[in-house]
C-alpha cells in the first residue's frame, strides 16, 4: 500500500496505537512485523526477494567480521555485492542488456534470442538493494559491526516507511536506534506529524497538480508548440520535487513519530546558487550513498591526476546515478550532463571564487538570484532527459521545438487549472522562502500560539480537499 | 487522581487530536457548505446546466453526450423542424457513466418523448480519466440517491472521501465563483445547451486507420441500461455517430460493437462519421473531432431528415 | 621547531594554496563544515597534496576516518616518524 492510498491511512494509526500501547522492549519486533506485513500486501512474491536480500546480507556481514584475514573480508564482501546486485540488476536492466547484445550480436549474423521479460520492477528494490550494499561496506570497512540479531538487520531493509522509496538510509544511523530505547517523545510526535502533513500537501496538491498539466504535454510532444513545452520543461522539477520531496517528508514523518530519526532527503533544492550546491540538497540520501561508496573510492584512486581525477570520478558517479533512474538511455545522457556541470563547476572554481570576492557579490541580492536561476534552468533542462521524455529522440525533439517552435499561445485546458495550480505553487514557494531566508521568524507550525498552529493545520488539510488531486495520480519514483 | 491522568502525556495527545480535529470538521463543514449554496447559486456556465439537465429541464427531446454532443447538436432547430421542445445535456469531458446519470435523474421526473444519444469513436474505451471525471457528479451525491450507483464506480473510497462536506466541490472553487458572475452567462453563451464553436480547421483530409484500444466492460454494462432503461420509459431513442474530420478505412470497436448492441435491441444507430457531404468541407470543423456552428447547423438538419425518413419508413411498412 | 609544529606549518598553507584562502588557521577539532571551499569536490585535491608535500602514501580506510584535522596531523605525524 502506498502512503496515498486509504489503507495506508488506515494502517499507520493502528500501528502507532499499538506500537505506544505494546511495553517499549517489543516495540522494534512489532515494526518487524507490521513492515513484513506491508511489504507482503504490495506483492507476496517480492516479498521472498527482500528476504533473500537480508538473508545474504546478514550472512555475509557476519563473515566478514568473523574472519581475521584482509583478503578473506574482501572476497566475503566481493560476493556480497554481487548477489546483492544481481536481482536489481536482473529486473531493471535484463530487457537492456537483452535487447543490446541481440543487436549486437546480429551485425554478425548470430541470432540467440532470448524471451523478453516484462516483469514490474519488485517495488523498492533499488533502495534496499542500496542500502544492504553500504551496510555491507560499512562492516567491512569496520564502521559499525555486523548485527548478530538477524531481526534487526531484517528490520533495518524492510522498515515500511524507508522501504518503498527512501530515503536510503545507513545502519551506523538505524541499527542503534532500532536496539536502542524507543520511548514515546512528545516533540517528535508532533514534528514526524506536521512532517506527514506537509508531505501530503507537497504530493496531493503541488506534485499532483503541476504532473496532471505537465504530463499531459510531455505525453503529446507533437501536439505542442515550443512555447508549451518550455513551460512544461520550467514546471517539471517542481513536479519531481513535490513529488519524491513530498513522499520523502512523510516517510521521514512517520519514523519520527516512531521516534526513529531518519534523515532528510531535500533541502530546499531551488534555493541552490550553483550545481554543486544544488547536488548538496536534492536527493540528499542517494547523492551521499553515491558520495560516500563510489565517489571518494574513486576520486582516492584517481588523485594522481588531481583535478582530472575529481573529474573522472564525478562522471562515473552521476552516470551511475542516472542508470539507477532506469535502463533508459535518457538517464544516461542524464547523467553525463550532470557530470558535465560539475565537472565544469570544479574546473572553473578558483577563478570563479576570486571574482565573487573581488565584487563582493555574495552580498548582493540579485546575484544570489541569477544564480539561483540559472541553476534551476541547467537542471530543467537536463530532466528532459531525466525523465520528462520517453526516448533521447523525444528529448531532442522536445528541445528542438522549445528553440525552432517557441510561438502560438501557451497550453491550457481550463483557466481554473491554471489558478488552481499556481495557488499550490505559490504556497509552497511563501513556504519554502521564508524557511530559506527568514529562518525562525514568521513561523506557522512553530508558532507559541496553539491557535496559529492549529489553524495551519487545518488550512492545509482544507487546501487537499479543496484542490489536491485525489485520484488517479500515481508517484514517479515507485519504478525505481 | 485526576492530575495524573492530565498529565499523562498520552491523554494529552488524545485531547490535542480531538481539538485538531474538531476544527478541521467545523471548517469543513462551513466552507462545505458555503460552497454547495454558491455551487446551486449559479446561473451559467457547465456545472449549471449539469444542474439543469438532471433537475430542471422538462424538454420533450433531449440531447445525450460529451463534448461531441454539445458542440454539434443545435436544440433550436430539432424544436424549429419537429415542433417539439429540445435541449441539449451534452458535456465536455464527460463518458457514458455521467450520461446514464443525468439519464436517472432525467427519467425519475419524467419521460421524455425522445432522446438522441451522441455515440463517440472512443466510446467504450478502457480509460482512467473517463472514471476520474465522475467527478462532475459528486455535488449531487447528496440529493440524488439514483445515481449513487455510479457515482460509487469512481472509485471503492468515495463514500468515505464525501464525508467531507467540501470534497464533492474539489477543483471547482474557481468554476462556482466564476459561475455565479453576470460575466460568465457571456463567456461561453449557450442555446439551450448547446455551445457553438468558432473555429475553423484549415487542413487536408486524411484518411487511415483509428488506432486500436481495449474496450471497458463497464461502459457497455451502463450503454446497455441506458437503452434498456430508455426502452423501459416509452422513451424513443436514437443513437449517433457524427462527423469526424479523417476518412476511416474500418470503423474502431467500440462503433461496431455500439451498433450491435442497439440493433439488438430495436434501436435506430445512424452513423455519419464518413459522410461526405460534411467530411468534405474543412471549414464546418473546428477540430478533428468537433464540428462547428456551421457544421453543427447542417449536421443538426441532415440528421432530422434521417429521422423524419426513418418515420415515415416505419409507418409506411406499419400499414 | 618540534615535528609536529613543523607539521602544522606545512599543512596549513597546503590548506590555504588548495582552499584558495589566506586567512585559514588549523585547529585540531577543525572539519570541513569551517572552511567555506573544502567540500567532497577539493578534499582529495588537499589530500594529494598532502601526500606529495610530506611524501607519504594514504589508504582509502585512513582517509575514511579522519574525523577532524587533528587526526590528520596525528595521522600525518605517525606517517612521518615511522
Amino acid at each position: 500500500m502506498i502512503f496515498t492510498s486509504f489503507n495506508f491511512l488506515i494502517f499507520f494509526p493502528l500501528v502507532i496505537i499499538i506500537y505506544f500501547i505494546l511495553p517499549e522492549k517489543w516495540r522494534w519486533k512489532f515494526l518487524l512485523i507490521s513492515s513484513g506485513y506491508f511489504y507482503i500486501n504490495i506483492k507476496p512474491v517480492y516479498a521472498i526477494l527482500l528476504l533473500l536480500v537480508i538473508s545474504t546480507t546478514y550472512i555475509f556481514t557476519r563473515l566478514i567480521d568473523a574472519t581475521d584475514s584482509q583478503e578473506r573480508k574482501k572476497t566475503f564482501l566481493l560476493i556480497d555485492i554481487i548477489l546483492t546486485l544481481l536481482p536489481l540488476f536482473f529486473f531493471k536492466y535484463y530487457n537492456v542488456v537483452n535487447e543490446a547484445t541481440f543487436n549486437l550480436l546480429e551485425i554478425t549474423h548470430l541470432r540467440w534470442p532470448l524471451p523478453e521479460i516484462s516483469w514490474l520492477l519488485p517495488i523498492g528494490i533499488s533502495y534496499y538493494t542500496f542500502m544492504a550494499i553500504g551496510y555491507s561496506i560499512d562492516v567491512y570497512n569496520e564502521e559499525i559491526p555486523a548485527e548478530k540479531n538477524f531481526g534487526i538487520v531484517a528490520l533495518f531493509l524492510s522498515f515500511f516507511p524507508l522501504v518503498l522509496s527512501g530515503p536510503i538510509e545507513r545502519a551506523p544511523n538505524m541499527l542503534p536506534q532500532f536496539k536502542g530505547k524507543l520511548i514515546f517523545n512528545y516533540y517528535k510526535l508532533v514534528k514526524g506529524l506536521q512532517w506527514i502533513l506537509w508531505g501530503y500537501f507537497m504530493k496531493l496538491v503541488v506534485a499532483n497538480r503541476v504532473g496532471m498539466y505537465v504530463n499531459a504535454i510531455f505525453n503529446n510532444i507533437n501536439e505542442h508548440n515550443g512555447k508549451s513545452l518550455f513551460v512544461a520543461t520550467l514546471l517539471y522539477p517542481i513536479e519531481v520535487y513535490a513529488d519524491l520531496g513530498g513522499y520523502s517528508l512523510i516517510a521521514i514523518g512517520c519514523a519520527k513519530v516512531m521516534g526513529i530519526d531518519v534523515m532528510q532527503n531535500f533541502n530546499r533544492p531551488f534555493f541552490a546558487t550553483s550545481m554543486s550546491d544544488f547536488w548538496r540538497r536534492w536527493h540528499i540520501s542517494l547523492i551521499s550513498w553515491l558520495t560516500d561508496y563510489i565517489y571518494t573510492p574513486l576520486a582516492f584512486h584517481f588523485r594522481r591526476f588531481r583535478i582530472w581525477g575529481i573529474v573522472i570520478a564525478l562522471m562515473i558517479t552521476f552516470i551511475l546515478s542516472g542508470l539507477w533512474h532506469g535502463a533508459n538511455l535518457t538517464f544516461i545522457v542524464w547523467g553525463t550532463m550532470q557530470g558535465i556541470f560539475l565537472s565544469i563547476e570544479a574546473l572553473t572554481n578558483k577563478k570563479k571564487k576570486a571574482f565573487v570576492r573581488k565584487y563582493n557579490l555574495l552580498q548582493k541580492g540579485w546575484y544570489i538570484l541569477i544564480c539561483s536561476v540559472f541553476t534551476y534552468f541547467l537542471f530543467a533542462f537536463s530532466e528532459i532527459f531525466g525523465g520528462a521524455s520517453e526516448s533521447v529522440t523525444a528529448g531532442f525533439l522536445t528541445i528542438k521545438k522549445i528553440f525552432t517552435d517557441f510561438k502560438g499561445d501557451v497550453w491550457y485546458e481550463n483557466p481554473s487549472m491554471i489558478i488552481i495550480t499556481s495557488i499550490s505553487i505559490f504556497i509552497l514557494f511563501v513556504v519554502e522562502f521564508k524557511a530559506e531566508y527568514y529562518k525562525g521568524q514568521f513561523s506557522f507550525f512553530g508558532n507559541r500560539s496553539l491557535a496559529i498552529r492549529f489553524l495551519s493545520y487545518a488550512f492545509l488539510v482544507i487546501m487537499i480537499l479543496l484542490i489536491g488531486v485525489l485520484d488517479g495520480g500515481q508517484f514517479i519514483y515507485f519504478q525505481f | 487522581m485526576t492530575n495524573k491522568i492530565k498529565n499523562n502525556i498520552y491523554v494529552r495527545v488524545l485531547i490535542k487530536l480531538v481539538l485538531l480535529f474538531g476544527i478541521v470538521f467545523v471548517v469543513d463543514f462551513s466552507i462545505g457548505h458555503l460552497l454547495r449554496y454558491l455551487y446551486f447559486s449559479q446561473q451559467s456556465g457547465n456545472l449549471y446546466r449539469t444542474t439543469y439537465s438532471l433537475e430542471k429541464t422538462k424538454s420533450n427531446l433531449l440531447i445525450f453526450g460529451s463534448s461531441t454532443a454539445n458542440h454539434e447538436y443545435s436544440p433550436r432547430i430539432f424544436e424549429d423542424r419537429l415542433h417539439i421542445t429540445s435541449y441539449n445535456t451534452g458535456r465536455d469531458g464527460t463518458s457514458i457513466f455521467y450520461q446514464y446519470a443525468i439519464l436517472k435523474g432525467v427519467l425519475k421526473r419524467y419521460s421524455p418523448k425522445m432522446i438522441v444519444l451522441n455515440f463517440d469513436l472512443e466510446e467504450f474505451k478502457k480509460s482512467p480519466a473517463s472514471y476520474d471525471r465522475i467527478s462532475s457528479l459528486l455535488p449531487y451525491y447528496k440529493t440524488h440517491p439514483e445515481i449513487r450507483s455510479i457515482i460509487n464506480m469512481k472509485s471503492p473510497e468515495e463514500r468515505i472521501k464525501l464525508c467531507s462536506r467540501i470534497y464533492p466541490f474539489n477543483s471547482m472553487l474557481f468554476t462556482i465563483l466564476v459561475g455565479n458572475t453576470d460575466f460568465n452567462k457571456e463567456r461561453r453563451k449557450d442555446f439551450q445547451g448547446f455551445v457553438p464553436l468558432q473555429k475553423m480547421l484549415n487542413k487536408e483530409l486524411d484518411s487511415g486507420y483509428y488506432p486500436e484500444y481495449e474496450l471497458d466492460s463497464n461502459k457497455i454494462k451502463i450503454y446497455r441500461s441506458f437503452i434498456h432503461d430508455c426502452i423501459n420509459a416509452n422513451v424513443k431513442l436514437y443513437v449517433v455517430c457524427s462527423p469526424f474530420y479523417n476518412k476511416l478505412e474500418k470503423f474502431p470497436n467500440s462503433i461496431i460493437l455500439g451498433q450491435k448492441i442497439a440493433h439488438e435491441n430495436n434501436i435506430r444507430f445512424f452513423n455519419f462519421l464518413n459522410d461526405t457531404s460534411i467530411i468534405n468541407y474543412p471549414s464546418y470543423f473546428a477540430d478533428r473531432n468537433h464540428l462547428n456552428y456551421k457544421g453543427a447547423a447542417i449536421f443538426s438538419n441532415k440528421l432530422i431528415d434521417k429521422m423524419i425518413n426513418e418515420e415515415d419508413d416505419q409507418s409506411a411498412l406499419a400499414k | 621547531m618540534t615535528s609536529k609544529e613543523i607539521i602544522i606549518e606545512k599543512l596549513t598553507s597546503v590548506f590555504r594554496e588548495v582552499f584558495n584562502n589566506d586567512q585559514i588557521t588549523l585547529s585540531n577539532e577543525m572539519t570541513a563544515k569551517d572552511v567555506g571551499s573544502w567540500d567532497s569536490l577539493s578534499h582529495m585535491l588537499m589530500i594529494e597534496k598532502v601526500e606529495n608535500t610530506f611524501g607519504l602514501k594514504f589508504k582509502l580506510r585512513e582517509i575514511n576516518k579522519l574525523k577532524n584535522v587533528g587526526v590528520l596531523i596525528d595521522l600525518i605525524e605517525n606517517k612521518t616518524t615511522c
